[in-house]
């Protein structure tokens, strides 16, 4: 072979070699390119955040035209305060309410009395519930039992309780809420309603123009917990 | 050089950046619009603390503490959880061996059992609307927090009791550290601040039962 053919194939082999390093990087950033979910878990994030600041925006309002009332005097004050007690009690779940929602039944499989490892458990409770409140659920009872932030859904012995009462199938649970998203989020194709159905458990889901919920039915004590005095800081 | 910036101008990539940038906009002003609020809330504290209002007072702070309007202090336990140090074995289901939302639902429950008052992971205090689910390696809670491993359970309420339900044997912890190989390690605190709910408690559906 002559010096040139050489210098020349020398040269193709180093411009092929740089090609495919390239190709190959290039090949590689592109997988990495941000897949067609991430755009939409912002944008779910956006619209929750949009409703967020809505929110947050009425409360403010809200807040004002308190303000205002209150500092006319001390009857302006005792209503805008009574106004204010009545709003955190319905959202502490002291009161009942009412709303769009839906009805959730769930029982045993049939023949069942609760003997097999497929019936109702109280995490299938815990699991249709946390489904209801991701999908934006307001309020949420069980058999009569108003759920709080510190309600508990829990096997005890053969049974199950709920605020430390004892609950038995059918299992009722009300929330309300968007009925159609609430539905749709058990009824998810591969969602809990699908599971529990394939393991024979009894559920239905309907959607209903208005729901009641009732309120807890114990009184609300802390023997713990002490709120932090924001008073003068801000 | 030249490939990669037409990768970062593409479709995709630019539509990512904006929502990124509207989402840390959001944020900011969703913070702001908190901060104002919360403003709100202690100056009408301040204008309502007047004598023969005291009763209602009392009543308004304990519906707060419930309901995650104000920050709250007391003795508790905080409940570390991180993902299992076992190595699966071939053909096992690796994702059986991470830890999953229902891992720290049983054990918020548990706690809830044992006469938890307040609750909050990783410095979010949970409601009576609180979710918590898995979103790839990460956990959603409140809808919009975003949380990584990991995850610290603070609970005010009796710790001796806490900690010995989520002791028991054959119990949460038990089933989740013998089992699932899950990392969980429980800590007894003399006192713990756990801060309010971050965002609007606002009721869109629910309207108080008119008699």
């Amino acid at each position: 072979m002559k010096k040139k053919e050489l210098v020349s194939l020398g040269l193709i082999a180093l411009a092929l070699g740089f090609l495919l390093a390239f190709t190959y990087r290039t090949a590689n950033r592109v997988e990495r390119t941000v897949p067609y979910d991430r755009a939409h878990e912002l944008t779910l994030e956006l619209k929750a955040l949009a409703k967020e600041r809505a929110d947050l925006e009425a409360q403010a309002r809200d807040l004002r035209a308190k303000l205002a009332k209150a500092k006319q005097g001390y009857s302006e004050a005792q209503l805008a305060l009574e106004a204010e007690v009545k709003e955190a009690a319905a959202l502490a779940g002291a009161v009942p309410l009412e709303g769009p929602g839906v009805r959730v039944v769930v029982d045993n499989p049939p023949g069942t009395a609760g003997g097999t490892i497929f019936a109702v458990r109280d995490e299938d409770l815990l699991k249709i519930v946390n489904e209801l409140r991701a999908a934006g659920a307001e309020a949420i009872s069980i058999n009569g039992q108003r759920l709080v932030s510190t309600s508990e859904i829990r096997t005890a012995g053969s049974f199950i309780n709920v605020n430390l009462q004892r609950i038995t199938p059918p299992y009722e649970i009300l929330a309300i809420g968007d009925s159609a998203a609430l539905k749709a989020a058990l009824e998810v194709k591969g969602g809990i309603v699908e599971t529990l159905r394939d393991w024979g458990v009894r559920i239905q889901v309907e959607a209903r123009q208005q729901v009641k919920v009732p309120a807890l039915s114990k009184p609300l004590r802390f023997d713990y917990a002490r709120a932090v005095e924001t008073g003068g800081k801000s | 050089m030249r490939l990669a910036q037409e990768i970062a101008r593409t479709v995709p990539i630019q539509r990512i950046n904006t929502l990124m940038a509207e989402v840390q906009a959001a944020r900011k002003e969703r913070d702001q619009l908190q901060s104002e609020v919360n403003r709100l809330q202690q100056e009408l504290d301040a204008v309502t603390n007047q004598e023969g209002l005291k009763e209602l007072k009392t009543e308004l702070n304990s519906y707060r503490i419930e309901a995650g309007l104000v920050a709250v202090t007391g003795p508790g336990v905080e409940v570390t959880l991180n993902d299992s140090t076992l190595i699966p074995k071939p053909g096992q289901n690796p994702n059986l061996y991470v830890l999953h939302d229902e891992d720290i639902l049983r054990v918020l429950n548990e706690l809830k059992a044992a006469g938890a008052e307040v609750l909050a992971i990783n410095g979010e205090r949970l409601v009576a609307t609180s979710e918590v689910r898995c979103a790839g390696p990460t956990i959603l809670v409140n809808k919009t927090k975003r949380l990584a491993a990991p995850f610290v359970i603070t609970a005010i309420g009796n710790p001796d009791t806490m900690i010995n339900a989520l002791n028991m044997r054959g119990g949460v912890v038990d089933t989740l550290r013998q089992f699932w190989g899950i990392q969980v390690s429980i800590k007894k605190l003399p006192e713990v601040t756990i801060p309010a709910y971050k965002g609007s408690r606002r009721f869109e559906y629910a309207h108080p039962v008119r008699e």
